[in-house]
C-alpha cells in the first residue's frame, strides 16, 4: 500500500476513517465545563461585565490532536503488517512438514518456528491441510492431516526437545503416511547435522515426485561434551565438533550446584580434528563440587555434561553425647572429628541437643555416615531407626567415652565391650601408655604408617570372642583392639575404642586419624551409585535440561528414570538429560554418554531434486501494537493539555505529590509493620529471660510442690541478702511443656507417688542437660535409706526409674577438692533438713599435675546433682522468713549450712570453674612481679 | 480540579448546644494563639510615664518628712546608710476599647493561598487585642455581646460570652458606646462603598474613635482564576459565569484597589485609622499596626 511494504489484516475497518469529519464537528461544538469557584467579591465582578454565556471553542490544535488520535486508533485496529512474506510453497495442496526439533535446533529455533508458521500460513491461504512430523517423535506432531489453524497452534507452542533426532524412526513413520496420502509439498526443516540414518530419511523423502524442499541453517559448528572423568589430579573430558573448521579455541566452564562458575579452561581444536580433550586442574575439594561442565557461549543440551554424586563428597552427620559448649570448642568431642572430616566430606550437625531428634533429623537428611561421639544409652526407637538405617547401607561410626563405657546398652556395637574403661599408665597401673601396632593386611587402614608418637592412655576393652580378630581394624601394641567394625547387611558399624577428643589418646591430633576417617568414610555408600541389585530402582526426575541446556523443573511428560541391573542409563523419550533422584542423592543423565561424534549434513550430497532454502530470518512485523502505543501517548498528551487549559496543572502538582507520598508512606508502614511472632512465648518466659530465677519441677504432689516453692523462696531471700545475685520469684515448671532453657538450675524433688515422666519428657530433660543446664535431684529420704547403698528406698527407686531414660555420665560424691566446696562459702558437707547424705555430681577428671592443688581443675558444670538431704525442707520459710520445718537433728547451724550449700550450688552453676581458676591467682601475681 | 476557594466552617456558635460545644473547643485554641501573638507585642501605650496611683513600680525617692510611714521601702532604705527611701508607683488609668468582628458568610471564605478563613483570623486578632488591652488594664467589650469588662482575664470572659451569643452577622447600628472610647472593627467591607460609608459615619457620630481592620483573603486581590469559571457569592448566592477569567484580572484589580482606597479615605475623613490585613500574612503584623495606631492615640 502506497509503495510501502505494508499490508492490512482487516482493511474494511479503514472505512471508519470516513467518520473523522463528524468527530471534528462534534469536538468543535463541545465546550469545556466551567470551573465552579466560591468567590465573595462576585458582586464586584458582576458589576464589571455581563456574564459570558457563549461556549468557548476548543483550540484548533487540541481538535487536531484528538482527530489524530481517532485516526491512529482506526489504523491500528485495521492491523497493519510491515514486510509481508514471500511465497514459500511451490504448489497448492497438502503439505508435509518434517522438522528436526532435537537439541541441535535449539540455537536458531525462532527462525525454524517462524518458517514453519509461514508455511502453515500459506497453506491456510490455499485452504489445504498440513501434516506435521517431528524427528524426535514429539507426540503432538501426530503425522495426521491438520487444518492450517490447528497446525499453527501446534507450531507456535512447540519447543526444541533435548533429544537426539531419530531419523530412522521418522523415515518409517513417513513411509506409513505416504501409504495413506500423497502430499503435494514436502518440506524438511533440517538442523544441519548428519545424524544416524539421516540418509535413510532423505531417501524416504525423495521417493516421491512432488515438490521437495529442504531448509538448511547457516553453517555453524556445533559442539558436544562427552566422557567426563574424575582423575586423581584433574577432571578430564572430550569435546566433539560438527565440522573441521580449522584451529579453534573454545572456553569450557565447570559449574557447581548453584550454577556458579568455579573453574574454566580452554579446549583447543587444531586443523581437521573433530574431537579434542580438555582437563580442569583444581583441588579435589573444588572438583568435588562440580556438577555441570559446559561449553561457553553455546546454548544447547549436548554442550552440557552433568556430574552426579559419584564424583561428590559424602554427607556425614555428627552427634555427640556431650553437652553443647560453644565457649570451649577444643574440648568438644566433635571438634577433632569435624576438623578431620571437613576437607573431604560435607558435615551436617543437628541443631538439636536431643540425641533421638538429631538421629531422626540427620537420617532424614540422608547422610552417608553418622558419627556418634560418646553416646551411651539410646532409646529403643532411636536404636531401631539406626539399625534399620545401617542395614540399608548407612555407616555408623562410634567413638568411646565415659558415657559409652558407663552405659549398660550394648546394642549397635561391633563387639561386646567390658563395662568401664581400661586406664594405661595411671597412678595405680604398672602399664605405660601404648602405641599403635602396624595395620593388618585385611584392615582398610593397611598401608598407612602407624604414627610413632600416638599413645593411648585409655580405651574400652572388647570382650573376647571368636570373630574378634576379623572385626578388628586396628590394634595397640599389646594386641587389644583400637578400631573394630562389623558389616551389617549393606552398612557398617565402626567403633573407635578411644574418645574422639584428646583426652584418652592423642590419636585425634595425628594425621593418621584423618586418613583413617577418610578410608572409613570411603567405605560408605556414595549416593546411589550403579544399581548392583536385582530389583529395579526408580528415580524421580529432579531437574532436567531443556534443549537450550538450562535446568528446568520436570514437566508432566518426564518419567522416572528406571535403573536396572546391567543396563546403562541413556536418554530416551520421557527421560531427557538431567538429574534424577532426590536433592540429597541423585543420578546424572547425559545426552552423550559414550563415544558419539558429530557430523555436518553435507548439502552437496543431497539429491538434486531437493530445493535448498534458507530459514526466514526476519519476521513480518505487525505495527498495531506500536500504533496503539502512539495513541496512548497522544491520549496522555490530551489529558495534560486539558489540565493545562483549565489552569489546574500547577495546583494539582503539589496535591498529587502529597497523595502519592502518603500512599507510599502507608505502603511502607504496612510492609514494615511487625509480623506476628511465630514462637509462642509466654509472659512467664519473657520474665524468666529478663531475670535469673530459681526453678523447681512440679511433681504434681501438692505438699511437695508447696515445700519446693517455700524452699526456693527462702533460698532466694538468702541469696539476695548475702550475695550479689538477686533472683526473681521462684517458679514451678512442668517439665513436659515449659521451656527449660532459661533456668540454670532446676530443683527436682523426687516423690514416690509422683507420676513417672514420659520418654518424650525425659528427652527434653536430656536436651536441657546437654545444653548446659543442671538439675538437682533430691530424694529427701536420707533418714529412711541412704542413696547408693544396697537398700534402695522408694524414692531412690523412682529416681532410678526416671534416670533410666537419660544418658548419665559416671557420678561420684562431691570430692573434698571439688569447686562446689569453694564456689562461695568454704564447705565440706552439703546438709539439708537431714545431715549426712552425700551430694553426687559428675566425675571430674583428675590429672597427675593436679596433685597438690587445693582445687581440682575441671571444665564445665555437672549437669546432674543428686542429694537425699531434703534441701528445700531446710530452706523453706514462710512470708515472715520464719523456717517452716525443723532440721533433723534440730540444729540452727545445720540450717545455716543448708543455705550456704544452696548458695554454693547456685554460684557453681552460674560461674562454673571460675573459682578453680582463681586458685592460680597467687602464682599469676607472683609471676607478674607483685 | 479542586476549586481555589472554599467556605470554611463558621468558627462561632449558634443556638444549638452541639455547635456551642464545638465552638468552646475552638475558642480556647484561638485564645492560646492570641496570647502567643500578644506576647510578641510590647504593651506600653497606657504607661502614663508619671508617678501616681497604680500597681507597678515607678521609682525610689528620698523620704520627705510628713509622708505616711507606710510608704517607706525598708528594704531599699536598709541598703543605703543615712537615707530613707519611698517607693513610687506608676500612675495608671483605664480606657474602654470595643471590639467587633463581622461574621457574615463572606468572612468564612478561605482560599488555598491562605492558611485560615478571614473570620478565624479576625477572631484571633480580636482576642489578641483583648488580651493585650486587658494586660494593660483597659476595659474591653464586644459590641452587641458583652458590656466592657475590666479584668485581667477579660479575653477569656469575652470568649465565654461569644460562645453563648449567636454569631453577629449584622453591622451594629447605634450601639451604646459611651464617650471617649475606642472601637476596633474587623470586617471585609465587601458591601457597596456607600453602605460602608453610612455605617462608619453613624458610628462616628456616637463619639467613638475607630480603627478599621480590613480582612482580605489573598485570592481576592491577586485573582488567580483562568479559563471558564463560574463564581458564586456566598453571601447573596449570586452566580456569575465568565469564559476566560484571566481577561477580567486587570479590571478587577483596579476595582478592588479603588474600593480599598475609598474605604481608607472615608476613615481618614473621620480621623479613623485603617489597617489592611491579608490572611496569608502573620497575625502579629496586623497586631503591631493596630498597636501602633492605638498608641498614637494613647
Amino acid at each position: 500500500m502506497f509503495g510501502l511494504p505494508i499490508a492490512f489484516a482487516t482493511p474494511w475497518i479503514l472505512t471508519a476513517l470516513l467518520s473523522l469529519p463528524v468527530i471534528w464537528w462534534l469536538l468543535r461544538l463541545t465546550p469545556p465545563k466551567p470551573q465552579a469557584e466560591v468567590f465573595p467579591p462576585t458582586r464586584i465582578l458582576a458589576r464589571l461585565r455581563d456574564a459570558e454565556e457563549t461556549p468557548a471553542q476548543s483550540p484548533w490544535w487540541l481538535t487536531l490532536l484528538r482527530l489524530t488520535l481517532a485516526g491512529i486508533i482506526i489504523l491500528a485496529m485495521a492491523g497493519p503488517i510491515l514486510n509481508p512474506q514471500d511465497q514459500i510453497l511451490q504448489a497448492d495442496g497438502q503439505t508435509l512438514v518434517v522438522m528436526d526439533d532435537g537439541w541441535a535446533s535449539a540455537e536458531d529455533w525462532e527462525n525454524k518456528r517462524n518458517t514453519a508458521l509461514a508455511i502453515a500460513d500459506e497453506a491456510a491461504a490455499s485452504g489445504s491441510t498440513v501434516i506435521l512430523e517431528s524427528t524426535t517423535a514429539n507426540r503432538v506432531w501426530s503425522g495426521q492431516p491438520l487444518s492450517p489453524d490447528e497446525a499453527k497452534d501446534i507450531i507456535a507452542a512447540s519447543e526444541p526437545r533435548p533429544y537426539e533426532p531419530d531419523h530412522a524412526a521418522t523415515a518409517a513413520r513417513i513411509s506409513l503416511i505416504k501409504q495413506s496420502t500423497t502430499p503435494e509439498n514436502i518440506v524438511f526443516l533440517s538442523d544441519g547435522l548428519n545424524h544416524t540414518s539421516t540418509e535413510e530419511l532423505i531417501a524416504e523423502l525423495e521417493a516421491t515426485d512432488r515438490n521437495r524442499q529442504v531448509f538448511l541453517p547457516e553453517p555453524k559448528t556445533q559442539f558436544a561434551v562427552r566422557t567426563i572423568r574424575n582423575e586423581p589430579t584433574e577432571l578430564t573430558g572430550e569435546i566433539a565438533r560438527s565440522r573441521a573448521a580449522g584451529n579453534e579455541n573454545i572456553p569450557v566452564l565447570a559449574l557447581d550446584e548453584e550454577g556458579l562458575v568455579i573453574a574454566r579452561t580452554t579446549a583447543s581444536f587444531s586443523g581437521s580434528e573433530q574431537i579434542t580433550r580438555f582437563s580442569i586442574e583444581e583441588p579435589l575439594e573444588l572438583r568435588n563440587q562440580v556438577t555441570r561442565i559446559e561449553v561457553g557461549n553455546v546454548s544447547h543440551a549436548a554442550a552440557v555434561q552433568l556430574l552426579d554424586e559419584g564424583n561428590q563428597r559424602r554427607l556425614v552427620g555428627l552427634i555427640s553425647g556431650e553437652k553443647f559448649d560453644q565457649s570451649q570448642p577444643l574440648l568438644s568431642p566433635l571438634y577433632y572429628i569435624s576438623r578431620a572430616l571437613e576437607p573431604f566430606t560435607d558435615i551436617r550437625r543437628s541443631g538439636d541437643a536431643n540425641v533421638a531428634a538429631s538421629v531422626r533429623e540427620l537420617i532424614n537428611q540422608r547422610v552417608s555416615a553418622l558419627v556418634l561421639a560418646d553416646v551411651g544409652t539410646l532409646d529403643e526407637e532411636t536404636s531401631d531407626r539406626l539399625a534399620t538405617w545401617v542395614e540399608e547401607g548407612g555407616m555408623l561410626i562410634r567413638f568411646a567415652g565415659p558415657r559409652l563405657g558407663g552405659s549398660v546398652d550394648r546394642s549397635l556395637l561391633p563387639v561386646d565391650i567390658r563395662p568401664g574403661d581400661r586406664r594405661l599408665g595411671g597412678a595405680l597401673s604398672w602399664e605405660t601408655p601404648k602405641a599403635l601396632a602396624p595395620f593388618e593386611r585385611n584392615s582398610p587402614f593397611f598401608g598407612l604408617e602407624p604414627p610413632k608418637d600416638v599413645l593411648v592412655n585409655k580405651q574400652l576393652l572388647a570382650l573376647q570372642e571368636v570373630a574378634l580378630e576379623e572385626k578388628t581394624w586396628a590394634v595397640l601394641e599389646d594386641g587389644t583392639p583400637l578400631v573394630t567394625a562389623e558389616q551389617l547387611s549393606a552398612g557398617w558399624i565402626v567403633l573407635f575404642h578411644v574418645s574422639s577428643d584428646a583426652e584418652w589418646s592423642n590419636l585425634p591430633l595425628s594425621g593418621t586419624f584423618v586418613e583413617m576417617l577418610r578410608r572409613t568414610i570411603n567405605l560408605s555408600r556414595s549416593g546411589l551409585g550403579q544399581n548392583t541389585q536385582e530389583t529395579e530402582v526408580s528415580l524421580p526426575p529432579l531437574r532436567v535440561l531443556n534443549a537450550d541446556g538450562t535446568f528446568v523443573p520436570p514437566d508432566a511428560d518426564v518419567r522416572p528414570l528406571i535403573l536396572s541391573k546391567g543396563v546403562t542409563k541413556s536418554v530416551s523419550q520421557g527421560n531427557p538429560p538431567g538429574f534424577y533422584g532426590l536433592s540429597d542423592g541423585y543420578e546424572a543423565l547425559n545426552l552423550f554418554e559414550g563415544d558419539s561424534e558429530l557430523a555436518k549434513l553435507n548439502a552437496s550430497l543431497l539429491p538434486l531434486s531437493f530445493q535448498r532454502e534458507a530459514y526466514l530470518s526476519n519476521k513480518s512485523f505487525p505495527l498495531s501494537v506500536w500504533l496503539f502505543v502512539i495513541a496512548a501517548v497522544l491520549l496522555i498528551a490530551d489529558c495534560i493539555a486539558m489540565l493545562w487549559m483549565a489552569g489546574g496543572l500547577k495546583r494539582i502538582s503539589t496535591k498529587a505529590l502529597q497523595a502519592s507520598a502518603s500512599l507510599l508512606l502507608v505502603a511502607t508502614v504496612i510492609s514494615v509493620s511487625p509480623q506476628e511472632s511465630l514462637a509462642q512465648e509466654t509472659d512467664v518466659d519473657i520474665a524468666s529471660v529478663l531475670k535469673t530465677r530459681l526453678a523447681y519441677v512440679e511433681t504434681g504432689v501438692e505438699t511437695v510442690d508447696r515445700i519446693s516453692k517455700a524452699g526456693l523462696f527462702g533460698l532466694t531471700q538468702f541469696l539476695t541478702t548475702r550475695t550479689a545475685l538477686e533472683p526473681g520469684e521462684p517458679i514451678g515448671l512442668d517439665v513436659a511443656t515449659d521451656e527449660l532453657s532459661f533456668y540454670s538450675l532446676i530443683y527436682w524433688p523426687i516423690d514416690p507417688n509422683a507420676p513417672i515422666p514420659t520418654p518424650e519428657t525425659m528427652a527434653r530433660v536430656d536436651a536441657y542437660m546437654k545444653e548446659g543446664g543442671s538439675i538437682l535431684f533430691d530424694t529427701r529420704d536420707q533418714i529412711s535409706g541412704a542413696l547408693g547403698g544396697t537398700s534402695a528406698s522408694p524414692a531412690a527407686r523412682t529416681l532410678q526409674q526416671i534416670l533410666s531414660g537419660l544418658d548419665i555420665p559416671p557420678l561420684e560424691p562431691v570430692p573434698e577438692d571439688h569447686v562446689l566446696t569453694k564456689s562461695f562459702y568454704l564447705l565440706n558437707e552439703f546438709p539439708g533438713r537431714f545431715a549426712g547424705g552425700d551430694l553426687w555430681v559428675e566425675v571430674s577428671q583428675r590429672d597427675a599435675e593436679d596433685e597438690g592443688r587445693p582445687v581440682r581443675v575441671g571444665d564445665g558444670v555437672s549437669s546432674i546433682m543428686i542429694t537425699s538431704n531434703d534441701m528445700a525442707g531446710a530452706w523453706a520459710v514462710d512470708s515472715n522468713l520464719r523456717p517452716l520445718f525443723p532440721t533433723i537433728p534440730p540444729d540452727p547451724t545445720q540450717r545455716n549450712y543448708a543455705f550456704r550449700s544452696g548458695v554454693n550450688l547456685m554460684m557453681y552453676v552460674l560461674t562454673g570453674n571460675y573459682k578453680s581458676d582463681q586458685v592460680h591467682l597467687p602464682e599469676l601475681l607472683e609471676r607478674l612481679g607483685q | 480540579m479542586a476549586a481555589i476557594g472554599q467556605i470554611a466552617p463558621r468558627e462561632t456558635g449558634r443556638e444549638t448546644m452541639e455547635r456551642a460545644r464545638a465552638r468552646a473547643s475552638l475558642i480556647p485554641d484561638l485564645l492560646v494563639e492570641a496570647k502567643r501573638v500578644a506576647n510578641t507585642v510590647f504593651s506600653g501605650w497606657h504607661g502614663r510615664r508619671k508617678r501616681g496611683i497604680g500597681e507597678n513600680f515607678w521609682q525610689f525617692r528620698p523620704y520627705s518628712p510628713g509622708e505616711t510611714m507606710s510608704r517607706i521601702d525598708w528594704r531599699r532604705s536598709a541598703r543605703d546608710e543615712g537615707n530613707i527611701y519611698v517607693q513610687d508607683k506608676e500612675w495608671q488609668a483605664t480606657h474602654t476599647v470595643w471590639l467587633w468582628v463581622d461574621e457574615s458568610p463572606s468572612m468564612l471564605f478561605k482560599s488555598e493561598l491562605a492558611t485560615v478563613s478571614k473570620q478565624s483570623r479576625a477572631l484571633v486578632l480580636a482576642f489578641a487585642m483583648a488580651e493585650l488591652l486587658a494586660r494593660s488594664g483597659e476595659r474591653v467589650g464586644w459590641l452587641g455581646v458583652t458590656p466592657a469588662i475590666l479584668s485581667r482575664n477579660a479575653a477569656d470572659r469575652l470568649a465565654e460570652a461569644l460562645i453563648l451569643a449567636p454569631p453577629v452577622t449584622e453591622f451594629p447600628v447605634k450601639p451604646d458606646l459611651g464617650t471617649h472610647t475606642d472601637l476596633i472593627i474587623f470586617s471585609d467591607f465587601l458591601d457597596p462603598i456607600e453602605t460602608n460609608r453610612q455605617r462608619l459615619t453613624s458610628l462616628f457620630k456616637l463619639g467613638a474613635r475607630g480603627h478599621i481592620v480590613e480582612m482580605i483573603d489573598p485570592v481576592e486581590e491577586v485573582f488567580p482564576y483562568s479559563g471558564r469559571v463560574e463564581f458564586n457569592d456566598p453571601e447573596t448566592g449570586e452566580k456569575f459565569t465568565v469564559g476566560n477569567a484571566e481577561s477580567l484580572r486587570s479590571e478587577y484589580e483596579n476595582e478592588i484597589a479603588a474600593r480599598s482606597e475609598a474605604l481608607r479615605q472615608t476613615a481618614a475623613s473621620l480621623n479613623w485609622s485603617t489597617t489592611k490585613h491579608h490572611t496569608d500574612r502573620l497575625a502579629s503584623e496586623a497586631l503591631a499596626k493596630l498597636h501602633m495606631h492605638l498608641s498614637e492615640r494613647g
